[in-house]
């Protein structure tokens, strides 16, 4: 075909189409998919079981929501052509840093003895797991939101994404566990959302390509 | 440079508020801007980068609505473009790198060098006939096929070679007095 005879059959089929705001379709389609995950796994698992959440359960959900503001944020840049990532890897890398910060004074503080239990907990070996468990639902919604839109750098937004339904998974999983160290968290969480970045990118170099 | 960036801005702005025409406008810019940043890559009048110019706009037709208004539009186009661009090099088992230049480069025209050049250039041009001005400046300058350009001068491809044939000579001549 010719270039301006598509044109002319493109602009033939052009309707207003009104800009939308992209973090609250993102945003909901996560909170949909994991209403239905926990609709499955309440049953499973049965309710949280933070009935009284502590100045703990405080810190470490803090944690995986400001990481999972970070990565809503840096999904919804990089779903648009030529989009960057900007402050959300700042938000996050100063997330960890004080995570860090506070993991190394619990450390210190630390008897000779106690320094494996606060790093290791009593669940080091299944925490990363269940968070990319939990994570699952996030998953799926950040990918059905991106192939929908046009990310010109697929891995970097597969990414994202993974980072983002990790952080989610984290925020999620965070309501059942039971640790209770800076050390543990900082470990084990950032360990489980990074791997979630690693296998999102791998995905995203293939089911993000349009 | 910036003209050209609100021009396309404002074009795109009406196509989204559902004027076709402007949307036609947009994309037919475009395709000149589009034909010449993948000629520089791809040489000049190849069927690639003729393809490459309709998968293009096609694309950026289809994800019009992931345009920020916010936003500059150039970038947004360059970066599809460049997407494009990868993805054929991808598809063609081409290892190529693509430099991740500055959006401007799909709609520059004015650094001070090449100004002073176009001016030369707009000076030659004016000494011919109007036809073969247009007709020079569709082949050589932005790239078409002579194919196109002689359909958009309603001449037939045989006239438009003998033309452009000619209004070359002429440029020759007056060139080298």
């Amino acid at each position: 075909m010719r270039t301006e005879e598509l044109i002319r059959t493109l602009a033939a089929d052009a309707p207003a189409a009104p800009p939308r705001p992209l973090a609250p379709r993102l945003a909901v389609a996560t909170a949909v998919a994991l209403a239905l995950w926990l609709a499955v796994m309440i049953p499973t698992y049965g309710m949280p079981a933070q009935a009284a959440p502590h100045g703990w359960f405080w810190m470490k959900n803090a944690y995986s929501v400001v990481l999972a503001i970070a990565g809503l944020v840096a999904v919804t840049r990089l779903a648009r052509p030529g989009g960057r990532i900007g402050w959300p890897i700042w938000l996050a890398l100063a997330a960890i840093a004080c995570l860090a910060a506070m993991a190394a004074r619990e450390s210190m503080m630390a008897a000779p003895g106690q320094m494996a239990p606060l790093w290791l907990g009593s669940t080091w070996r299944v925490c990363a797991a269940r968070i990319m468990l939990f994570s699952i639902p996030t998953f799926i919604a950040a990918f059905w939101f991106l192939r929908r839109m046009a990310p010109t750098r697929p891995a970097l937004a597969g990414a994202a994404a993974g980072f983002f339904a990790g952080a989610v998974g984290a925020a999620t999983y965070g309501l059942y566990c039971q640790e209770s160290a800076a050390a543990f968290v900082v470990a084990w969480y950032t360990l489980g959302i990074a791997i979630c970045a690693l296998i999102g990118a791998g995905v995203g170099r293939w089911l993000l390509r349009w | 440079m910036t003209d050209i960036e609100s021009a396309l801005k404002e074009m795109m702005l009406r196509g989204l508020a559902g004027d076709a025409n402007a949307h036609a406008r947009l994309l037919g810019a475009l395709s000149g801007h589009l034909r010449a940043y993948f000629a520089r890559r791809l040489g000049p009048g190849t069927a690639e980068a003729e393809d490459l110019v309709q998968e293009t706009l096609l694309a950026i037709h289809l994800k019009r609505d992931t345009y920020d208004p916010r936003q500059p539009f150039t970038p947004w186009a360059y970066a599809i473009g460049r997407y494009k661009l990868l993805d054929h090099f991808r598809r063609t088992g081409v290892r190529r790198a693509v430099p991740l230049e500055d959006a401007g480069v799909l709609i520059a025209t004015d650094s001070a060098e090449e100004g002073a050049t176009r001016r030369d250039l707009a000076q030659l041009l004016d000494a011919l006939p109007a036809r073969q001005r247009a007709l020079i400046a569709d082949v050589k300058l932005t790239g078409y096929s002579i194919e196109e350009a002689a359909r958009r001068q309603g001449m037939t491809p045989g006239a438009a070679k003998v033309a452009i044939h000619r209004a070359l000579r002429r440029l020759a001549r007056k060139v080298s007095s």
